[in-house]
């Protein structure tokens, strides 16, 4: 190697940033040069995904063309003056952890659902997991609750506001999966969803607005009263959700599992807001046959819509951008 | 003293196998980085200073269960950057659990309580936070205010849910050896199976090139810091190392000993210094001058340096290779004095 050559070869591979390589055909090759032999010297691509190696005798030229990251770094150190950064400073070179996707979900039901979709464990209303290899959270708000300091905390890629809902539509049945095209707000505003490229991966799911009730809709009167608007679903949080997730930027999605179709009647301890709906079920059912029989139907609904809400969660997973 | 007895006894098979083979250069421990991103920026780390795109890659589960099936090393150390932020960093250290590797995930804990629920509690694996000291310290080695408080959290919980849970401590020209003491004392407290501790070694990339320590003043602190030490401190290091760190021995380094492996390949000579990168754990071995590192080399980047990746394995070997070393290593966890 001609010994200007290889004296600019020993300042590259010391030089953390990117050079350009010329090559005696007058052709320039940028990367980022990480070894060096007698023979050849070894880069990496602008984009760090393929890897180069350029003969010693074809290199006529090395141009020190990119920023030198560690010169960046002691003049950072340099200017803080012992200052210390505030705990919430962004990570290194501006680059920031994303979550490809937040779930929000209101219940802890719904939350195992998505837990386990993602092959992980719900604890203390958080999951977190991965969906093809790609970690992943879901967080449990309670219903009606607020999910700004979740979306806030997480600034994930984009917010899946998902769980139960109720029909409205008399042609949805337990099981089947709305994907909200609008959220209708308990103060009438309508939120229409953004056109994300991940539903594509729902094709069997049912388009259509939902509306967000400020309680659970038990009768088939009261879901008839909340159709009128045009919704075909019903659930108590997406609006919420929407809202937040709009107010921090981040796209969002709606999408509900059908547990109790239009001319169902939910027990009144639907309307409770718990973790664990055994105990008031079982009083419920020591009422009679026909709420006993109330009963068994509600739980083969909810575990179509379980099964449901899994499959679209994992299907949402493959499509991740 | 705080390595798990299954610990010694994986390293003790693994060491009478080399003999056995007449291997006289292998792995005791795989430094392994699966990415360089971190966030934190430390005053005294050489480790980040890269383009965007080289701190945005990273290895993939099968790369880093490759380079430890490759080297075999009993013990992979986790490094990095920041290993929390990898995104399959759970599958990485379940792989190597799997494979009956210890696994000592280095972390300065900021992600460590929220990612909790991706790991599951083994014997195989450990959390090594990194704590710099007590908080005033620790916050100015990491530039950043809280980090300690934070950390200090994320422990509780983590012993609380089972884990391992150990530390790792760089010490630097500054450090105070009475505070010191009483870090470990916290340390201890916290429950904690064992701390780490070693000098800072002098990047050249680091910002801060004045606080390094040189192998006198080493000597010093390390006595200061651990002579007399309560019987409770745990140290998860060979009690050889220690008494290296503090002038009652000397050994010659051991670079193969840890070797690392990053996106880049299998770095030469060692976790510390970069002098060009093997495509392979066994062109890494043929192919690297040995001879040009070592304090007896006379490399002058060698000469004050006495940290654990180098010498811990020297120990190591020191102890299996002469029965008065063994001795002293058997002495020292019995009577924890060093």
């Amino acid at each position: 190697m001609d010994p200007h050559v290889r004296s600019l070869v020993e300042r590259a591979f010391d030089y953390r940033g990117y050079v350009t390589i010329v090559r005696n055909d007058g052709s320039q090759l940028v990367g980022y040069l990480y070894d060096r032999s007698d023979a050849h010297v070894d880069l990496f691509d602008e984009r760090a995904e393929q890897r180069t190696r350029v003969p010693a005798e074809q290199i006529a030229d090395v141009r020190f063309s990119g920023e030198d990251a560690a010169a960046k770094s002691q003049e950072i150190w340099e200017r803080r003056k012992g200052a210390l950064e505030p705990l919430d400073t962004p990570a290194h070179g501006g680059w920031t952890q994303t979550l490809p996707a937040l779930f929000v979900v209101a219940m802890e039901q719904e939350l195992r659902a998505v837990a386990e979709a993602m092959g992980g464990r719900a604890r203390a209303g958080v999951a977190r997991g991965h969906l093809h290899g790609r970690e992943v959270a879901a967080v449990a708000i309670g219903m009606g609750g607020d999910p700004r300091r979740a979306i806030e905390a997480d600034r994930p890629a984009c917010v899946v506001s998902c769980g139960f809902g109720g029909a409205l539509s008399p042609d949805l049945r337990a099981g089947d999966l709305v994907l909200a095209s609008a959220v209708q707000a308990p103060d009438g505003e309508v939120l229409p969803a953004p056109d994300l490229q991940v539903t594509r991966a729902l094709p069997r799911a049912i388009r259509g607005q939902l509306v967000c009730a400020p309680q659970v809709a038990v009768t088939p009167e009261e879901k008839r009263r909340l159709a009128k608007g045009g919704a075909i679903a019903v659930d108590l949080e997406s609006a919420q959700v929407a809202r937040a997730a709009a107010r921090a930027g981040v796209p969002w999605l709606a999408l509900r599992a059908i547990v109790d179709e239009a001319d169902v009647t939910l027990p009144p301890f639907a309307r409770e807001a718990r973790s664990d709906y055994v105990l008031p079920a079982l009083r419920h059912a020591l009422r009679g046959p026909g709420a006993a029989l109330q009963l068994l139907r509600l739980a083969r609904a909810a575990r179509a819509a379980t099964a449901s809400l899994t499959a679209a969660v994992q299907s949402i997973g493959a499509a991740l951008p | 003293m705080g390595i798990p007895a299954a610990q010694m006894a994986a390293v003790a098979r693994y060491l009478v196998k080399q003999r056995l083979a007449r291997n006289d250069r292998y792995a005791l421990v795989l430094m392994l980085e699966p990415l360089f991103r971190c966030n934190l920026s430390c005053t005294g780390c050489g480790k980040i200073q890269y383009p965007l795109p080289i701190l945005k890659k990273h290895l993939s589960v099968a790369d880093c269960v490759r380079a430890s099936d490759e080297c075999g090393a009993p013990v992979v150390s986790i490094a990095g950057g920041e290993p929390l932020l990898h995104p399959e960093i759970s599958q990485i250290a379940r792989a190597l659990v799997d494979r009956k590797r210890f696994v000592y995930l280095c972390t300065n804990a900021l992600l460590l309580e929220r990612k909790l629920d991706l790991f599951e509690p083994d014997t195989h694996l450990s959390f090594s936070v990194h704590m710099d000291g007590p908080q005033k310290e620790h916050d100015r080695s990491v530039c950043r205010e809280g980090v300690y408080d934070l950390a200090v959290q994320a422990i509780r919980e983590a012993v609380k849910r089972g884990f391992r849970v150990t530390t790792n401590t760089t010490v630097f020209a500054d450090s105070d050896p009475d505070r010191m003491r009483g870090f470990f004392d916290d340390m201890t407290a916290l429950g904690v199976e064992g701390m780490m501790i070693s000098p800072g070694y002098s990047y050249e990339k680091a910002p801060d090139q004045n606080n390094f320590l040189h192998r006198e003043r080493s000597n010093r602190l390390f006595s200061r810091m651990l002579e007399n030490g309560k019987k409770s401190w745990s140290f998860n290091q060979s009690p050889l190392f220690l008494q290296f760190l503090m002038g009652k021995r000397d050994f010659e380094c051991t670079p193969w000993g840890s070797p690392t492996f990053n996106i880049f390949g299998w770095q030469r000579p060692c976790y510390l210094l970069q002098d060009g990168y093997a495509g392979s754990y066994r062109e890494l071995l043929e192919t690297t001058e040995w001879s040009q590192y070592g304090r007896k080399s006379g490399n002058p980047r060698c000469q004050d340096c006495m940290v654990h990746c180098g010498y811990e394995p020297s120990a190591v070997r020191a102890a299996f290779e002469s029965a008065s070393a063994m001795g002293a290593t058997v002495a020292s966890m019995v009577t924890g004095r060093l």
